[in-house]
C-alpha cells in the first residue's frame, strides 16, 4: 500500500487507488454529522453542533450551514476553513448565473458546480483534495418539489431522499434508511431528522442545528427552544416504547418502526 | 509512521489529518504568550516579548502587536517573519476595502480575508502553513467591540477572552477563572498582567517583557487604539504589584 | 460564458495564492467579479471620443428626456423613474421599470443610453447580492454608492464607458437614516436631500428647493412628487407615460400606487 503512491498529491497507486481522496474521506468522517431529510414540500437540514465554550462569542458563531443564494442552503462535514473557501465559490457562481441567464441556479446545477470544484482539486497538480462532503438542498425556483444532494471530495454528487455526512454518518444513514417514509409532512420531516440526529448527539437540543426550506421561502432556522420540544418528545416517546417492550405488550402498529429502531439502537451501542 | 505523511504539507495523511497545520501549532506553542480581553467598553490585548535587550529600541520595534487599520488592531504569537507577511496582506485588504466602500471593513471580513490566505497555504502544494496565531481586536458598526482568534487552518472564532503562544492551556484556564461579563476595560488590563505574570517564566514582569495596547472609546463616540509605551506599562504594573522592583508572591 | 470564465481565473488566482493583486499591481478588488465583467467590449469605432459621434448625441438627448427623481425624508427615501422606453422618436414601450433593488434597502434608478444602463445595473446587482451572501449582511447605502462611483470611474477611463446616469436612494440598516445619492457616467457622486436627473432637473430642482424639508412624511413626499411630475407634464416637449414610484423605508423597499392619468393643464 504504502510505496510511495500517497506521496504526491493526487495520482493512481498501482492498484488504482487515488489515496489522497480516500485520506480527505477520512477527514470528513472527523468532522461533526450532518442529515438532509426530504420532505413532501419541505426539506430540512440538520447539524451536530460544537457546544460553546464559557469564553467564547457568541454572536461570532459560524454555522454548517450556510446559504449559497437565497433558495439553496449547504450544510458541510469536514474542515471549516476549507468549507468557507467552498461555500465561497458557489456563491460567486450563483450570482454569477443569475447575472448571465436572468434565472437563480437550480439546486442541481449548483451541486454539479460545487462538485466540479471538488474533482478538480483531485486532478490539478500541487492541491490537496478539499476535506469536505456537502449536503445541498433548496427548491428550484418556481418548483415545488424538494431536492437533496450529496458531493464527496472525490467530486461524486448524487441525490438523496434522506442522508447523513460526518462522524458515525454510517449509523445515521441506516437509522434513516429504516425509518425513512414517503410523503412526510413539515413536522415528521422536522421530527426524523431530529430524531436520527440523537443517534449520534448525545448532548440534546443545544447541541442540535436545524435549518428548514420550504418552495419560495426563505431558510428558516429553529429556535433551540423548539428543537428542545421535539428532543423531550421524542425522548418520551423511547421511555414509553421500552416500558412497553419491557411489559411485553405488542405497540400499535404506527410506532413498530421507532420499536425496531430502538432494538437496534441497543445493539449499535 | 507519520515521517511519510508529514515532509511534504497540504496532504492528507491515512486519518484524514493534516500533519503540517498540527505541527505549525506546535511551532506557536513555544512562542510568547499573547492574550486579549473584551471588557464592555473596549479590548485589551497584551503579549510576552521574548527578545529582550538593552540595546533594543523601545519604541519602534514592535514585536507582538501591530495596527492592521484604524479600528483593528492584532497581537501575534508564532513565528514573527510569517506574521508579517499576513500583517501586510491584512493592510493592504483593510484600505482596499476602505477604497471601494469609503467605509472601514469590518472585523470578520477583515479576519475572513487573513484565515482564506492561511486555508490557501494548507490546500496548495509546494508550501507550508503560515506558523502564526493571530488575536485580533476591533470595532465596527454592526457587532461593536469584537475580539478573535485565528490558527494557521484557517479556522476562527470569536471570543470574550482568548490567549494564544506558550502556556496557552494554563493562560484559558485563568481566563475563564476570572473573566467577569461587562468588565470595564481598566478592569480587563488588570486582569490581562496578571494572567501573564502567571504564565511567564520570569517571576517579574517589567515592560521590556510585555507589549500592551487597547482598543476603546472616547467620550464623544470615537474609536481609537493605542499601543502603550513603556512607561505607561511599568505604571499598570505598579499599579498591580507586578512591578520588577517590587517582589512578587507568584511562582 | 461568466460562469465558466470566472471559475478559471478563480482558480488561477488561488493556484497563486496571492489572489488580490492585479496584472499591473494595482489595489484591483478580486473579491467582486469585475475581472469576469471587464471583457473587451466591441469598440464601436476607431474614434476614441464616441461622445461626440451624431447617434451619441441623439441617444444622449434622448436620455435626458428621462426622468429620475428622488427625494429623502424623515424616515424614507422615494425613487421614482419615468415609465417611456424610447428610441429615437419612437415610444417602444410605457411600463418600463428603470429601477432594481440592490439590496433590502437600497435602490437604484437609472438612465441613459439603452443596454448600458440595465446591464451595468444588473451587474452592479449581482455584485450587492453576493455581498450580502457572503457576508450575511448587506452593504450601506453609501458603501454601495461608492462602489458604484468606482465601477465608473473605472469605466469611464476603459475603451468604451458606460454611459449610465443613476440616483441611488436607501436607508442605513444601522442607523436608520435615510440617504439620497446622485451619480453620473463622469463618475461624479452627491450626497443629497433630493435630486433629478436630465431635463427634469430643470423643473424640478426649483419646486425642490421651495418645498423640501428634512422632516416630511412619506405623503408629503408623494405630495412633493406630485407637483414634480404636474410641472414635468406640462412642460417637458414629450409624453414620459407615467412614473415608477418606489419607497425605501428601514423594512424594505416598496411599490407606490402613481396617478398616472392626472390631466395637467397647460401652462
Amino acid at each position: 500500500m504504502a510505496s510511495g503512491y500517497d506521496r504526491a498529491l493526487s495520482v493512481f497507486s498501482p492498484d488504482g487507488h487515488v489515496f489522497q481522496v480516500e485520506y480527505a474521506g477520512e477527514a470528513v468522517k472527523r468532522g461533526t454529522c450532518a442529515v438532509g431529510v426530504k420532505g413532501t414540500d419541505v426539506v430540512v437540514l440538520g447539524c451536530e453542533k460544537r457546544s460553546a465554550m464559557k469564553l467564547q462569542d457568541t454572536r461570532i458563531t459560524p454555522s454548517k450551514i450556510q446559504l449559497l443564494d437565497n433558495h439553496v442552503a449547504l450544510a458541510f462535514a469536514g474542515l471549516n476553513a476549507d468549507a468557507r473557501i467552498l461555500v465561497d465559490k458557489a456563491r460567486l457562481e450563483a450570482q454569477s448565473h443569475r447575472l448571465s441567464v436572468e434565472d437563480p441556479v437550480t439546486i442541481d446545477y449548483i451541486t454539479k458546480y460545487v462538485a466540479g470544484v471538488q474533482q478538480r482539486y483531485t486532478q490539478a497538480g500541487g492541491v490537496r483534495p478539499f476535506g469536505i462532503s456537502t449536503l445541498i438542498v433548496g427548491f428550484d425556483n418556481g418548483g415545488k418539489v424538494p431536492r437533496l444532494y450529496q458531493t464527496e471530495p472525490s467530486g461524486i454528487y448524487s441525490a438523496w431522499k434522506a442522508n447523513a455526512i460526518g462522524r458515525s454518518s454510517k449509523t445515521v444513514r441506516e437509522f434513516l434508511e429504516r425509518n425513512y417514509k414517503e410523503d412526510m409532512d413539515r413536522e415528521a420531516t422536522i421530527r426524523l431528522a431530529i430524531k436520527s440526529l440523537l443517534e449520534v448527539v448525545q448532548t440534546g437540543a443545544k447541541n442540535i442545528e436545524i435549518a428548514l426550506m420550504a418552495p419560495g421561502a426563505s431558510i428558516e432556522t429553529l429556535p433551540t427552544e423548539e428543537i428542545e420540544g421535539y428532543v423531550k418528545e421524542i425522548e418520551q416517546e423511547k421511555q414509553e416504547e421500552a416500558a412497553k417492550k419491557k411489559t411485553g405488550r405488542t405497540p400499535g402498529t404506527g410506532t413498530a418502526a421507532i420499536l425496531t429502531r430502538s432494538q437496534d439502537d441497543s445493539a449499535a451501542e | 509512521m507519520s515521517r511519510r505523511y508529514d515532509s511534504r504539507t497540504t496532504i492528507f495523511s491515512p486519518e484524514g489529518r493534516l500533519y503540517q497545520v498540527e505541527y505549525a501549532l506546535e511551532a506557536i506553542s513555544h512562542a510568547g504568550t499573547a492574550i486579549g480581553i473584551l471588557a464592555k467598553d473596549g479590548i485589551v490585548l497584551a503579549a510576552e516579548r521574548k527578545v529582550t535587550s538593552k540595546l533594543l529600541e523601545q519604541d519602534t520595534s514592535a514585536e507582538k502587536l501591530y495596527i492592521l487599520n484604524d479600528n483593528m488592531i492584532c497581537a501575534v504569537a508564532g513565528m514573527t517573519a510569517d506574521a508579517n507577511i499576513l500583517i501586510n496582506y491584512a493592510r493592504q485588504a483593510a484600505q482596499r476595502y476602505l477604497l471601494t466602500y469609503n467605509e472601514d471593513i469590518p472585523c470578520e471580513q477583515l479576519v475572513r480575508r487573513l484565515c482564506d490566505l492561511k486555508q490557501g497555504y494548507t490546500q496548495h502544494g509546494g508550501l507550508r502553513p503560515f506558523g502564526v496565531s493571530f488575536i485580533y481586536a476591533g470595532w465596527d458598526p454592526r457587532r461593536q467591540f469584537q475580539l478573535y482568534l485565528s490558527n494557521p487552518s484557517g479556522n476562527y472564532g470569536g471570543w470574550k477572552a482568548t490567549s494564544a503562544g506558550a502556556n496557552n492551556a494554563s493562560a484559558q484556564s485563568l481566563l475563564k477563572q476570572d473573566y467577569k461579563e461587562d468588565c470595564t476595560l481598566e478592569e480587563a488590563c488588570g486582569m490581562a498582567v496578571k494572567v501573564l505574570s502567571k504564565t511567564m517564566d520570569s517571576t517579574k514582569l517589567s515592560s521590556e517583557k510585555i507589549e500592551f495596547a487597547t482598543v476603546g472609546q472616547t467620550e464623544d463616540g470615537k474609536i481609537y487604539h493605542r499601543l502603550w509605551s513603556a512607561d505607561e506599562i511599568t505604571a499598570l504594573l505598579k499599579e498591580h504589584d507586578l512591578a520588577k522592583t517590587e517582589e512578587t508572591e507568584d511562582k | 460564458m461568466l460562469g465558466r470564465r470566472h471559475s478559471e481565473s478563480g482558480t488561477g488566482a488561488w493556484g497563486q495564492v496571492f489572489p488580490a493583486r492585479a496584472p499591473n499591481g494595482s489595489l484591483l478588488d478580486c473579491w467582486t467579479f469585475k475581472q469576469a465583467h471587464h471583457r473587451p467590449r466591441p469598440q464601436q469605432d476607431d474614434n476614441s471620443s464616441t461622445s461626440t459621434t451624431p447617434t451619441a448625441t441623439t441617444t444622449r438627448t434622448i436620455a435626458k428626456m428621462e426622468v429620475l427623481l428622488g427625494i429623502t425624508g424623515k424616515d424614507f427615501t422615494i425613487i421614482a423613474a419615468s415609465k417611456a422606453a424610447m428610441r429615437g422618436a419612437t415610444i417602444l414601450k410605457t411600463s418600463d421599470d428603470k429601477t432594481r433593488s440592490l439590496n433590502k434597502h437600497t435602490l437604484m434608478a437609472f438612465s441613459g443610453e439603452a443596454g448600458d444602463t440595465v446591464q451595468f445595473a444588473e451587474y452592479i446587482q449581482r455584485n450587492a447580492q453576493l455581498y450580502s451572501m457572503r457576508n450575511e449582511s448587506d452593504l450601506s447605502p453609501s458603501a454601495l454608492a461608492h462602489f458604484v462611483r468606482g465601477e465608473l470611474a473605472t469605466s469611464l477611463r476603459s475603451r468604451k464607458p458606460y454611459n449610465v446616469n443613476l440616483l441611488m436612494g436607501g436607508v442605513d440598516p444601522i442607523t436608520g437614516k435615510p440617504s439620497l445619492y446622485w451619480l453620473d457616467y463622469l463618475a461624479s457622486l452627491a450626497d443629497v436631500p433630493y435630486a433629478a436627473h436630465g431635463y427634469a432637473q430643470y423643473y424640478c430642482l426649483s419646486i425642490l428647493d421651495k418645498h423640501h424639508h428634512p422632516d416630511i412624511t412619506l405623503g408629503q413626499g408623494i405630495k412633493l412628487l406630485n407637483m414634480c411630475t404636474d410641472e414635468l407634464k406640462r412642460r417637458l416637449p414629450i409624453d414620459f407615460k407615467g412614473m415608477v414610484v418606489k419607497a425605501v423605508k428601514a423594512d424594505g423597499i416598496i411599490d407606490i400606487e402613481f396617478d398616472d392619468d392626472k390631466i395637467v393643464k397647460s401652462a
